[in-house]
């Protein structure tokens, strides 16, 4: 199987997904390989947080300013991503009434809407806050759902005719005299190896962009930052809680419909792989985050996991054609004289569309095509379409007969039906890809229950085709659960590993024998 | 002011075992619980130790297994006393609802993920099932119930495996619980018996998720190997679990029926204690806090789920005694890197350390309280999840404890 596109793209995280639909809306052919499925980087290990810009305000005025304007692009097209919850900037005793007076005018220059409020307030508000808070700022933050986002341009780009490869992996650049003229590519399940032939190679791969690079002996400055971050059990604020302070760890508390999600550290590491939390990260964030809302102390998570954010080096990506401070697109024909391949690398979640944008002009002009960035303007399809707990409780209720309501997950509320759809669609070919595509496993429970009714339903289908079973699977999945809850085992996430244990080792009998060295696996 | 005998805090199997030993000693005993424990999780069949291969000798391969664990729960009782007591339990399980061992020893039986589980004593309804092989095996699965998935089942031990649907029943989302309630309708399990039978193509046995009634499972199995003409066993699925709920229900009626009082859904909450006597507990119960006195008192609180055991982000405590708690010396240290390891994680292993006679003692050995007694999961030096033996560490030291407190 040898393809051919016009566009190449590399990636699938918002970055690579955003760049897809851009060009599928003018007009442009692209097909876009993804070695593992949608948002397997930074994509989707980040805090879903819809910034406002206010955090970059005063340091980085250039950023908030293109924060603030992409938030209000994607409440236009993404409502349905989006939890208009609102924020808050809180300063504490130490953090003093200067920093937060410096604050409220620079965010006024870069354009975002702030409303000072006093302790009282905010507490109305946010009655969980620290009652010895000195006062909040107002500022237009959300939470976005970061895998929503990117299936929707997803779902948006295939429509118009765009094409996606998932669990393929670039294992060569094909270079053809002076320039990159497609990629050797490789199905990491099937192991089936082909080519895609191409006239431009967009390397969308973010903190991976030096792994595609490597493989045309070319390299960028990329640093690589690991931030952690811890899930609860219960959604702790309306709003988004930010520490009034300049930009530091442990400052920034994100709902996230039925939880909130504690972040960050920064870590400068090497490998891309480093997602492990250590013991101290976890203590930080609890003692730092704790000063805001002091109930964190005595709560429950769910989990932790970390994110490997791509920085690029600003030194190095005077390429002339850095666009922002905060993401570098680098053409490879100018800088290395090797024609047909673009690295667009760094930036944020929220500015996926600018960097989509910016990528697809730059794809355009080197094709001699004048055809507009539509992007900002058409909404995408689902849009109107709720994601709430309070949506999925209506859904059920009115699209399932309460005799007939198998749900494979209580407590996130996924019927049957739902993975049933997803099956029958046919491109999913990981246990691991039905949990992205679901609210399975994300629930107090962290898969314990439902992975097991999960597999029930896989096997049915397996049975169906003539096929064997193992529980490779079902013992892949609960190491890759550990890793993310070992960080977070005291108090009452102790009774839940002891049922968990109590349920696979005890009276499943799962043993460690058969675990293979790595997790994954087809179902 | 009403004085008891004995107070036995917690009702999983530990403290059932406790409070009905007592009872037949003669005993006045309050038995406080919050609920059904972890019977009505896990609760199956009673595992002594998966470690012994199928087959072998019990009482050799437990006395090796205290030589080689001389702080194991197992070494205060040795196999006499593991034995005595497995004959006291089921001594309580008069016919047709028994249970055995299959064979001289542990016997290998299917769970609710295709795999087999080393176990020791086997209810009625699930002994066929330690027989079993692939050729002569139909895995019957419900539609709709999603704790017992059939084809993972059929899928794993090879055999062929059925979905049914009841229509006339509606069974799509029913729970354990209301479907073990049909089970124990006559005119239901005839109507599945004879769905079963026109599944059926020459298999002798018949394996079920383990739903097959709460009041009588005798007769539930009786009605479906008549129709079938087949022998029918229960396999042991996710939580909750509906033989472990007929243990319970048959321990509490006893233990009303012989005068003991049971007291369930309220916490104890604090402890009386002057010098190393236990004078008192206190029952919450709002708005009311309730003291309640003993001469001897039995701590069967099972671990964390149980919350016999607690943990912070630094150090386990044991809550209502505030009794030493063996442990690793820091939270980093509580789990290993993996899940599946040879090795149990190194918290399973933390929990009281008692004297022979099952009393709590300080890290010198010297006994804290002299009337209060340690049985059940909450003891320290054993990994029950990996050993297989959970049940066998409860029965053994509940009835160990109870015969101690009140002088045998």
């Amino acid at each position: 199987m040898d393809l051919q596109t016009e566009v190449l793209i590399i990636g699938g995280g918002a970055t690579g997904a955003g760049i897809s639909r851009d060009l599928a809306l003018r007009g442009i052919p692209s097909l876009l390989v993804e070695k593992g499925d949608f948002t397997s980087g930074a994509s989707g290990r980040n805090q879903g947080l819809l910034h406002s810009g206010a955090r970059y305000a005063l340091n980085d005025p250039e950023a908030a300013r293109e924060c603030i304007s992409e938030n209000r692009i994607l409440r236009r097209i993404a409502p349905h991503c989006i939890e208009d919850t609102g924020g808050l900037f809180v300063s504490l005793p130490e953090d003093g009434h200067e920093y937060r007076a410096d604050f409220i005018r620079a965010c006024g220059a870069a354009g975002i809407d702030t409303e000072p409020l006093s302790t009282r307030e905010a507490l109305s508000m946010e009655p969980k806050l620290n009652p010895l808070m000195i006062g909040a700022v107002r500022v237009p933050d959300g939470a976005i759902d970061p895998f929503t986002l990117v299936v929707e341009n997803v779902r948006d780009a295939e429509a118009r005719g765009a094409r996606f490869l998932l669990h393929t992996e670039v294992t060569g650049l094909i270079r053809e005299r002076e320039g990159i003229s497609g990629v050797r590519a490789i199905d990491r399940i099937t192991g089936e190896a082909f080519t895609v032939a191409a006239s431009q190679v967009i390397n969308a791969t973010g903190a991976w962009a030096n792994e595609v690079l490597g493989l045309a002996g070319l390299s960028i400055g990329i640093a690589l930052s690991k931030g952690s971050m811890l899930i609860t059990n219960t959604r702790l604020s309306e709003r988004v809680i930010n520490r009034c302070r300049p930009p530091a760890s442990g400052d920034i508390i994100v709902p996230n419909d039925t939880v909130s999600i504690l972040g960050t550290t920064s870590l400068r590491v090497e490998d891309l792989e480093s997602h492990e939390v250590t013991p101290e990260e976890v203590s930080f964030l609890v003692d730092e985050l704790s000063r805001m809302i002091p109930a964190i102390k005595g709560e429950r998570f769910t989990r932790a996991y970390a994110g490997v954010r791509p920085l690029v080096q600003t030194a190095q990506t005077d390429d002339d054609r850095a666009i922002s401070r905060g993401f570098a697109l680098i053409d490879h024909g100018s800088r290395d004289g090797l024609e047909g391949l673009i690295t667009i690398t760094g930036g944020k979640l929220i500015t996926y569309r600018l960097m989509a944008e910016k990528t697809s002009d730059f794809v355009c002009r080197k094709m001699g095509l004048h055809v507009p960035c539509l992007t900002h303007l058409q909404p995408l399809p689902g849009a109107g379409r709720g994601h709430t707990f309070q949506d999925r409780l209506l859904r059920l209720r009115n699209q399932v007969p309460a005799f007939r309501r198998e749900l494979l997950c209580d407590c996130e509320l996924v019927p049957r039906e739902t993975v049933d759809a997803i099956l029958r669609e046919g491109k999913v070919r990981e246990l691991q890809d039905i949990l992205h595509r679901t609210r399975l496993a994300k629930g107090t429970c962290q898969g314990g229950f439902c992975v097991y009714r999960l597999l029930g339903v896989l096997n049915e289908r397996r049975k169906e085709e003539g096929l064997g079973s193992s529980n490779r699977i079902l013992k892949a999945f609960l190491e890759e659960r550990w890793k993310g809850i070992r960080p977070v085992l005291w108090g009452t996430s102790l009774k839940e590993e002891e049922l968990i244990e109590s349920i696979y080792k005890g009276l499943f009998n799962l043993t460690p024998d058969e675990v293979g060295p790595k997790g994954g696996g087809s179902p | 002011m009403k004085r008891w005998d004995l107070i036995v805090i917690g009702t999983g199997l530990a403290g059932l075992t406790a409070a009905r030993t007592a009872v037949e000693m003669g005993a006045k005993v309050l038995v406080i619980g919050r609920g059904m424990g972890s019977l009505a999780l896990f609760g199956n069949t009673i595992d002594v130790l998966g470690r012994i291969p199928p087959g072998a000798d019990m009482r050799a391969g437990v006395a090796d297994w205290i030589a080689a664990h001389p702080d194991h729960p197992y070494a205060r009782t040795g196999w006499p006393g593991i034995s005595e007591a497995l004959g006291a339990f089921r001594g309580l399980f008069p016919p047709p609802y028994t249970f055995d061992p299959v064979g001289d020893g542990n016997s290998l039986v299917p769970t609710g993920a295709g795999t087999m589980r080393p176990t020791y004593l086997l209810p009625v309804t699930m002994t066929a099932g330690a027989g079993m092989s692939a050729a002569d095996t139909l895995i019957i699965g419900l539609r709709g119930f999603k704790d017992f998935q059939g084809d993972t089942v059929s899928l794993h031990l090879q055999c062929r495996g059925v979905n049914l649907s009841l229509p006339r029943y509606g069974l799509e989302g029913l729970t354990a619980l209301a479907l073990a309630r049909l089970m124990d309708e006559e005119s239901f399990r005839e109507s599945l018996g004879e769905a079963i039978r026109s599944q059926m193509a020459g298999e002798k046995r018949i394996g079920l998720p383990a739903v097959l009634g709460l009041k009588a499972p005798a007769d539930v199995l009786g009605t479906l190997e008549r129709i079938t003409r087949a022998r029918v066993f229960e396999i042991p699925m996710l939580p909750p679990s509906i033989p472990g709920t007929r243990i319970f229900h048959r321990f509490r009626e006893f233990l009303i029926d012989k005068g003991a009082t049971f007291l369930l859904g309220n916490p104890v909450i604090g402890a009386e204690v002057k010098g190393d006597l236990c004078e008192g507990i206190a029952l919450q119960n709002p708005p009311l806090l309730t003291p309640h006195h003993a001469k001897h008192y039995i701590l069967a609180t099972g671990r964390f789920l149980g919350e016999g055991l607690r943990a912070d982000t630094e150090r386990i405590s044991e809550p209502l005694f505030h009794l030493p708690v063996l442990q690793p010396e820091s939270r980093g240290k509580w789990f290993r890197e993996r899940f599946f390891q040879q090795e149990s994680h190194p918290i399973h292993r933390a929990g009281i350390v008692t004297d022979p006679e099952l009393r709590p003692v300080d890290p010198g050995g010297r006994v804290i309280l002299k009337n209060v007694r340690v049985a059940g999961s909450i003891l320290a030096h054993h990994a029950m999840i990996e050993e297989h033996s959970h049940e066998g560490i409860d029965i053994a030291t509940g009835y160990l404890a109870a015969r101690r407190a009140l002088g045998s």
